[in-house]
């Protein structure tokens, strides 16, 4: 076969490979936010705020990109959507790494208070659960795997699960008030890895729109449209 | 079709049949495509036309195989597809314009409001005022630009008064877009205009005899950007009034423009014949964003060969 539009393909996997690459550091950048809050580390929770800066300037320049492409190549079919698909993997990604610094100022404004330690191994457990969907997203993606991407929504349940429960926790965590005033800023670190997990979920279902070209919402059982087969 | 009707050629030559004109009684437009199967998209709604497993010889070669599909009325078809792939040959075989070729043959059937355009007792003239076509290249007579436009009326036995005359004259200019350009100067030479005013002479010459449908053949490939948006606004305001087949190069015009668009793609056989195939018709929407068909999806995306 005879790709005539190579130059413009070879622009489109450039930009979907920065995307991945983005998505790699909101990984780590997870993992990071959230050492920094359960353990009070400073210096983890500023690192992650200098790297969203980062993922900020690639963000900006995937949009100029993405732009120039969109004005000068005219995409249709799968091109046309794989262009949708990075418009929207961008501001994800982008809102993913905004997260993360969320979690990092709560580090920063909690640092020296007394800390929770069942909610600390609940916050963890929340960041593994939403680092390994992000990992799992990038392998569908990279796989061109619908079946892979449906199994997002039944990882993001038990993220939902912990957050919903977090504030009882946080309740039972009284009635010193700095380790009060801990847990609630750990509410809001849950809040924001609740937030991840559905902006995995949310890029599932770009892959599942790239390759099927019907753009639904997943379920839980990650079925989407009327006629689909649930991922088993 | 049966064999004994296939010899066009021969009756061009024949008076037209002013006393019962078969083409003068529309029928019901009624819409019994439904054989058509695979991955051409039957059609939703009536047809104005329709072509049902249509195959186009040029003497024993055949150009195009089992095209069938229908064109909606007040729409615009756009016919897409690689060099070669028949999709002329299609719109020429739409309104007989492939009778004035004396090998050229069309077998299967091509419908106008139900009634098949190949009979005997059909008058090609006819088919031709009903079914208008613009072409590729704009090709006004050496005369004046009222002459332009009158001469589509008078050879189809416009014998009315000089102020109807004038009237239709008019009318065709203003739906073409034009009048307002050209009404000072009627009685100047249609070649004084530019490519684009040129062009839209030859759709007011074409809207002359009140055609039903407008074939148009890659009508804007001579005409420079401005030119060709200008024609297409025209199109968009033409299909109030008319059904539209267009075929052209350019998949940007025909996303554009078009209603519903028909991918034609060419098979090789193992002699090194080319014949043109109907690959896929969908809307547009939909042929241009997620195309049933793989051959269609490479073809838009630029993969192919």
């Amino acid at each position: 076969m005879t790709d005539t539009r190579s130059h413009f393909h070879q622009e489109l996997e450039d930009l979907e490979k920065t995307l991945l690459g983005v998505a790699d550091r909101a990984e780590q950048m997870v993992k990071l936010a959230v050492e920094a809050f359960t353990d009070g580390e400073v210096p983890k929770a500023n690192d992650v705020i200098a790297r969203d800066d980062e993922i900020d300037q690639i963000y900006l320049d995937v949009h100029n990109r993405w732009l120039h492409l969109m004005a000068r190549q005219q995409p249709m079919g799968s091109d046309l959507r794989m262009m949708s698909v990075l418009l929207h993997m961008n501001t994800t990604l982008e809102r993913m790494g905004d997260q993360c610094v969320n979690i990092s100022k709560m580090a920063l404004a909690t640092e020296g208070l007394p800390r929770v330690d069942v909610i600390s191994d609940e916050l963890r457990e929340m960041s593994d659960l939403v680092r390994a969907m992000i990992r799992t997203g990038i392998q569908a993606v990279i796989r061109r795997d619908a079946d892979e991407a449906r199994l997002l929504p039944a990882m993001d349940e038990p993220v939902d699960r912990l957050n919903r429960d977090m504030y009882r926790e946080v309740v039972r965590s009284g009635p010193d008030l700095q380790r009060l005033e801990w847990a609630t800023k750990a509410m809001m670190v849950s809040r924001a890895l609740e937030r991840v997990g559905d902006q995995v979920v949310d890029i599932g279902e770009q892959l599942a729109f790239l390759l099927t070209g019907e753009m639904a919402e997943f379920d839980e059982e990650g079925v989407i449209g009327a006629g689909d087969e649930p991922a088993t | 079709m049966t064999p004994e009707t296939t010899s066009d050629t021969v009756e061009e030559n024949r008076p037209p049949t002013t006393m019962e004109d078969p083409m003068e009684q529309p029928q019901a437009i009624t819409q019994t495509g439904t054989e058509r199967s695979g991955s051409v998209d039957p059609l939703d709604q009536p047809s104005v036309m329709r072509t049902e497993a249509m195959d186009v010889f040029y003497g024993e070669f055949r150009a195009v195989k089992e095209v069938s599909m229908g064109f909606a009325g007040n729409e615009i078809t756009a016919l897409i597809g690689p060099s070669g792939c028949g999709k002329s040959t299609v719109l020429r075989s739409l309104n007989r314009m492939n009778d004035l070729i004396p090998t050229a043959r069309v077998e299967g059937r091509v419908l106008f409001h139900d009634r098949e355009i190949y009979d005997s007792d059909v008058d090609p003239v006819e088919v031709r005022r009903r079914i208008g076509m613009v072409f590729q290249k704009a090709n006004p007579f050496p005369k004046s630009i009222y002459e332009n436009v009158a001469w589509g009326a008078r050879i189809n036995g416009f014998k009315g008064k000089r102020a109807d005359l004038d009237d239709l004259v008019e009318r065709a200019l203003t739906q073409a877009a034009l009048w307002d350009e050209v009404k000072d100067k009627l009685s100047e030479s249609g070649y004084s205009l530019s490519g684009g005013q040129q062009q839209r002479l030859c759709i007011a010459r074409a809207l002359a005899p009140s055609p039903e449908v407008l074939l148009m053949d890659e009508p804007c490939s001579a005409l420079d950007p401005i030119a060709t948006l200008r024609i297409e606004e025209l199109m968009l305001k033409l299909k109030e009034r008319y059904t539209i087949i267009i075929v052209t190069h350019n998949m940007q015009q025909a996303g554009r423009v078009s209603d519903r668009t028909a991918f034609f793609t060419v098979d090789v056989n193992e002699r090194g014949q080319r014949t043109g195939k109907l690959v896929e018709f969908d809307e547009t929407d939909r042929l241009f964003t997620s195309p049933a068909e793989k051959e269609t999806e490479d073809y838009i995306t630029g993969r192919f060969g």
